[in-house]
């Protein structure tokens, strides 16, 4: 008889995750690539690509933070929950910052003024609150999936 | 050239950030408990005070304005490369201290039971300190 496939391998495979990782792997490179030829050249390769797959990032987590909200609420005082608040936390701070960079993008490119001059200190939240969603939402699903592991070889 | 103030503080309190990240693996090392409290403060200050100003002096240094531009090129590629490595240093410290709390939680000490890990990421933490404390050295002291 085939085992039934676990309810949290059901979910890792769902459509909208997925989606939902593939932009947010195609942003971080995106984003670390910009971050150093910005500093260290002073160009900004795929910036448009990078601002478009931002704006489609926004919508698909808000589709799924929506979903994931109403299966594990209400908060509770554990690991996974904290961990998961910082991640989502910064997740939506680097998507504001993003849309107001995206904004300076977008009045620069349709001013032709050439090189979009960002807001530092907005760069800076945004830059930061990109790495702490890949350091938390790493530390989160880790954590889960770690427990996961264990639960399943006790013995260990 | 003149040293901002919020500069030498992020320079200071990165060996203090330091001695807390050497303090929690220590903990773990020596198999007592993993002092979760101040793991999470350090990765938080850490995250938020000193990768922030980092970042901001980033964007300052990215951005057309005169001062910026007149930064040499070795040093931006210098500033870009150190911010990547804190990145990846700062994340794996997070996910590794995290699965460390769990397995304390297990009476197993993860650092102690993985030194390939830990050393590992001890020379990547000690690289990255190093280099941002070598960069102010280069841009305020020489």
């Amino acid at each position: 008889m085939t085992p039934a496939v676990p309810t949290r391998a059901r979910r890792l495979r769902a459509p909208l995750l997925v989606i939902l990782w593939t932009l947010l792997a195609f942003e971080a490179a995106g984003g670390l690539l910009i971050f150093f030829a910005r500093l260290a050249a002073g160009r900004t390769p795929g910036e448009t690509l990078h601002v478009a797959a931002g704006l489609a990032l926004t919508v698909v987590y808000a589709a799924y933070q929506w979903g994931h909200w109403f299966r594990v609420a209400p908060f509770r005082k554990s690991l996974d929950h904290a961990l998961g608040l910082i991640a989502a936390s910064s997740l939506a701070l680097t998507q504001a910052s993003g849309l107001w960079l995206g904004l300076e993008w977008w009045r620069t490119r349709s001013g032709g003024t050439g090189p979009a001059a960002y807001t530092p200190a907005v760069s800076a939240i945004h830059n930061v609150m990109s790495m702490f969603v890949l350091t938390f939402v790493g530390a989160h699903l880790g954590a889960v999936l770690w427990r996961d592991a264990r639960a399943r070889t006790p013995g260990r | 050239m003149h040293a901002p103030a919020f500069s030498i503080f992020s320079a200071i309190s990165e060996l203090f950030v330091t001695a807390g990240v050497l303090f929690v693996i220590r903990r773990n090392w020596t198999r007592r408990t993993f002092p979760f409290a101040l793991f999470l403060s350090v990765s938080l200050f850490e995250g938020l005070v000193n990768v922030m100003y980092m970042a901001n002096r980033a964007s300052e240094a990215a951005s057309t304005h005169a001062a910026a531009s007149a930064l040499p090129v070795g040093m931006k590629i210098a500033f870009a490369a150190h911010g990547l490595l804190s990145l990846l240093a700062y994340l794996v410290f997070v996910v590794l201290g995290v699965f460390a709390h769990q397995e304390q939680l297990r009476q197993r000490w993860f650092f102690r039971d993985r030194p390939a890990i830990t050393w590992t990421f001890l020379v990547l933490w000690t690289i990255s300190i190093g280099s941002g404390e070598v960069l102010f050295a280069l841009r305020y002291l020489v």
